[in-house]
This record gives C-alpha cells, structure tokens and sequence, in this order.
C-alpha cells in the first residue's frame, strides 16, 4: 500500500499544475482521494515516455489513461467517491460522457486545431518540453491525432466543411458548459461538500481552458460568463494546488518587479 | 445546419400538423438491418409512440443513402426529411410535441448526459462487436450489410464500412480493447443506468422521456438478436429492472396498438 506512486505527466503553466486536461483530472483525483503521488514532469531530457500521457508507474504496474489510473487508485484503496450513492455514481459515469462527447472535441478544436492558438501557444510550449529532433514532430502528430479525431467523430454528412464541423461542436460545447453550470447550481462540488471523481473531470477539463491565454478565445469567454464554474476551478485551485501556485505567483512577482525597475 | 438554416427548418416545421402519411425509412428487417441500426430505429419508433404521433414503416434497402446524414433511421413528414434521434426530437418539439417539456433544468441536463452515456458506450459497444470482432464481423455482419447487393457489391461495401468504423474506433481510443473490456464497458453502462431508473417505473418518474425511448431502443434490440455469443445480453440480462423497464414499454407502445414486437433473428 505504500508503494511509491509516481505519475509523469505535462507541466504546468498559467497558475495551472498542468495544461494538458487528462493529466490534470489525474492529478485532481490524486488531492480528492488522498493518494500520496509523486509527480514527474516531463521535461526536455530523454527520461521516460511522452506517449501516452498520464502514466502512473508503481513497483509492479504501469498503468496509462485517466479512468484506468482512476480506477487502479481506487483499488488501492483511494477513493474519492466513498460517500456517493449508487445514483450519483451512475449520474457521474454519465456526465463524464457527456463531457467526452460534447467539450472535448472543442478543447482539442481550441488547443490543437485552430492555427492561430496551435501556432502562437500550444507548439511553442509543448516543443519547448520535448527533447529536439522529437519536439519537431510530436506536437504535429498530436495536431493531426486531435484533428482527425474531430472529422471522424463529427465530420458526417450533412457537415462537409471544416467550418461547419467547427461551429456544430462549439454549440455543443456551450451547451455541454450551461448543462454542467446548471447542474453545479450553487453548490462548491457536484455531490455535496467533499469533492469526487466527476469533480475531478470537469475540473481537467475546464481550467485549462479557463486559465490558458489565447489569441482566439470563443469557448474561453463563454465559460467566463459562467460564474459558477470559475469560481469550482478558482476554488479546486486554490484549495488543494495553492503550494504549486504560489510558488508560480511568487517567480512571476520576482519577475514582474525586476522588469519594472528602471536600470 | 448553421444556426439561420435551423431556425428556417424550425419554421417550416412548426408551420404544419403531424400528417398522417409519415413515414420511417429503415433497412430490410429480416435480412440486412443491424443491430446498431435497429436500436436506433426502435428507439425513433419508441419515441414517436410515446408521442402519440402516428408513423408508418418502411425498409428499404438503399435507406442509409437515402438518409440526409447517412445514417438511419430517417423520418419523411410532409416534404421534410429529417434523421436520427436527436434532430427527430427537435422537429417534433417545433410541431408542438414534447415529452421533456415537463422537467426543470437539472433533469433536463441529466437527460442529455445519460444520453450521451448510452450513445458513448453502448451504441459504440454495439458497433465494436458488430464490425471489429472478427467471430461476429465474419458469420453475420458481412453477409447482412451486402445482402441485398450482387457480387462483388456486397464485399466492396462491407468492407468499406468495416473500415470506417475501425478508423472510428481507433480515433477515439477504442481499437486496443479486447471484447472483454468493451463487455466490461457495456455493463458499467447497464449498471449506471440500472442504478439510475431503481425502482422507478421510467427514468424520470411517471413520464417516458426520449431518454427511455432510447434505452429501450438499445436494450430491447441487444436482448432480442441472436448473435455468435450471448455475453452482451447476458450483461443486460443481470439487470431485473432494466429487463422489466423493456417489457413494460413493449407492452404500453408496441402490443396494445396492434404492432408485433420488433425482434429480429440472424441465422
């Protein structure tokens, strides 16, 4: 049971513990439950596998994919949906398909696909992590993996076009964020007061898309409207990465006031 | 649709009463119709019924080319043609005709996600087994899906689509699960919705919602086709409340106005 659990995943940036949205609902998870995880950032050296991004190593496993590293936590005894009756753990399966089906494809859309954010942020910051000659090549492979993924899923007849494909999952996506507003409602988490996996969920999910600077930020200035959900990720934030986040706060204050300064 | 053509459609719609020469286009049922397809065209037939709107049956074995998306099934109702579920559902609800009209907010968005779970993992389970298993792809699928088509058509066509769904499946993450996991899927899923409807008679309460015609549509098709192996019925089988959920919309919407129950048998 003590065996070191050790997850590699992708940085953080933007007062965020990580950008990429699986490895952050990993690491959500990991603060609900307890689970005492030891993070490796994947950095410019060659060490460790960028693949498949989160993996969890332990002494005897390696485990990849956020519901099967969820699911291996909970077997090991972390788990954060302890208090959840059988309904809300039916109502969490089906709220995180309903993420997948209708936000994801326009988070991967608003990272990956249109250029402007692709070219100006996500590149830059995924090469700049990546070992050269692969930081050449694996962000493109993920851009395509993304783009292909939204044609093949929501690409059908009648939406010929890029630009209809586009504007049919970006409707979705706002419904899937005024669905999830009007579930949350008043409350700090979905079930209650203890956080839990679906909490964990939306969470990946949404702050990345919250927090990251964009030149083209449709989705961005939707969910901003959306006070309710700012205020889950701005609370998760703070309570359980406030570590993380001050020491982040506090280089850019360094920073901020060095620029500053006449010299 | 972008959003001025929907509103146009919306109009046009609302303009005109349900008549009473509405069709339903699905494939040939004995032979062709598969199993993913005949969930989602009891589910429109559960839905219409539940509705009250009459609507009248047609196979066709051209129907997936004939469909505006592709996919079946489709609805002809007046001089609009309309395919799938949930644009069905909304054609219908500019007519005038809703069934979740009664439920607030909340509930509404926990309609749409229990939806959305069901499209995720049983209809994709549905397709895994009938196009990625390669026992089943072998004896039924390939012979069903070229059926009405000379040689060498109904290869070229199986093959074709067997080829699509496997990029699908490969693109969302899916190409690597041995049947075991996808069974596992498919029974977290029947839990789920299991652990949701309890001891309810429909989902969401007294009411049938499109939820419950889609679910019954899923159900009801995997429980009553005859595949290579049985496991995936034997997981909804588990499941007394689901299994009695099927029987009691069978009972209300398909036998008490005279229609046959809807089951097909593959040799």
């Amino acid at each position: 049971m003590a065996a070191p659990l050790e997850l590699s995943c992708w940085g953080g940036g933007w007062g965020l513990p990580s950008v990429h949205s699986e490895s952050l609902v990993v690491m959500a998870y990991a603060k609900f439950s307890g689970a005492p995880l030891k993070v490796n950032v994947i950095d410019k050296t060659w060490r460790g596998s960028r693949g498949d991004v989160p993996i969890l190593t332990t002494e005897d496993n390696i485990v990849s994919q956020p519901a099967k590293i969820l699911n291996f936590l909970r077997k090991q005894k972390y788990n954060a949906d302890y208090e959840l009756s059988a309904k809300q753990g039916a109502d969490t399966l089906a709220y995180i398909a309903l993420i997948e089906e209708k936000l994801l494809p326009a988070v991967l859309h608003t990272f990956w696909v249109e250029s402007d954010n692709y070219f100006s942020v996500t590149k830059p910051w995924f090469a700049s992590r990546i070992p050269f000659p692969l930081s050449l090549i694996l962000p493109g492979r993920i851009s395509k993996g993304a783009l292909n993924r939204i044609l093949l899923t929501r690409g059908e007849p009648p939406l010929y076009h890029l630009r209809e494909v586009e504007a049919q999952i970006y409707r979705d996506a706002k419904e899937c964020l005024n669905l999830l507003s009007n579930r949350l409602g008043t409350s700090q988490f979905f079930f209650g007061d203890t956080p839990s996996t679906l909490d964990a969920y939306v969470f990946g999910f949404l702050a990345p898309l919250y927090k990251v600077r964009f030149p083209k930020v449709q989705l961005q200035e939707h969910l901003k409207q959306l006070s309710n959900l700012c205020r889950f990720c701005d609370d998760i934030l703070n309570s359980y990465f406030r570590l993380s986040l001050g020491v982040d706060h506090f280089l850019l204050k360094v920073n901020h006031r060095y620029l500053l300064s006449p010299c | 649709m972008s959003l001025v053509a929907e509103a146009f459609v919306s109009q046009i719609a609302a303009a005109e009463p349900w008549p009473e020469n509405a069709t339903l286009y699905q494939q040939l049922k004995g032979e062709q119709i598969l199993v993913s397809d005949n969930a989602a065209s009891l589910a429109v037939q559960a839905f219409l019924q539940m509705c009250n709107l009459p609507i009248k049956v047609v196979c066709r074995a051209n129907a997936e080319y004939m469909s505006p998306s592709g996919k079946v099934p489709f609805i002809h109702v007046g001089n609009q043609v309309v395919s799938e579920l949930g644009p069905i559902v909304q054609f219908v609800k500019a007519k005038g005709h809703s069934l979740s009209d009664g439920l607030d907010e909340v509930q509404k968005a926990e309609m749409k996600a229990y939806m959305e779970l069901v499209n995720n993992m049983l209809l994709t389970a549905e397709l895994y087994l009938q196009w990625c298993d390669e026992a089943t792809v072998g004896e039924i699928t390939h012979a069903r899906y070229g059926s009405p088509y000379p040689w060498p058509l109904n290869h070229i066509l199986a093959y074709q689509k067997q080829w699509e769904v496997k990029r699908k499946m490969k693109a969302i993450g899916w190409g690597n699960k041995t049947l075991d996991q996808v069974l596992e899927d498919v029974d977290q899923c029947c839990q789920a919705l299991s652990q949701r409807l309890g001891t309810q008679p429909y989902f969401f309460n007294k009411q049938p919602t499109e939820l419950d015609a889609l679910v019954f549509g899923h159900l009801y098709t995997i429980l009553t086709t005859q595949l290579t192996n049985d496991e995936l019925s034997e997981k909804v089988k588990n499941y007394s409340n689901l299994l009695a959920f099927c029987r009691r919309i069978e009972q209300h919407y398909f036998e008490d106005r005279g229609k046959g129950s809807s089951s097909i048998k593959s040799s």
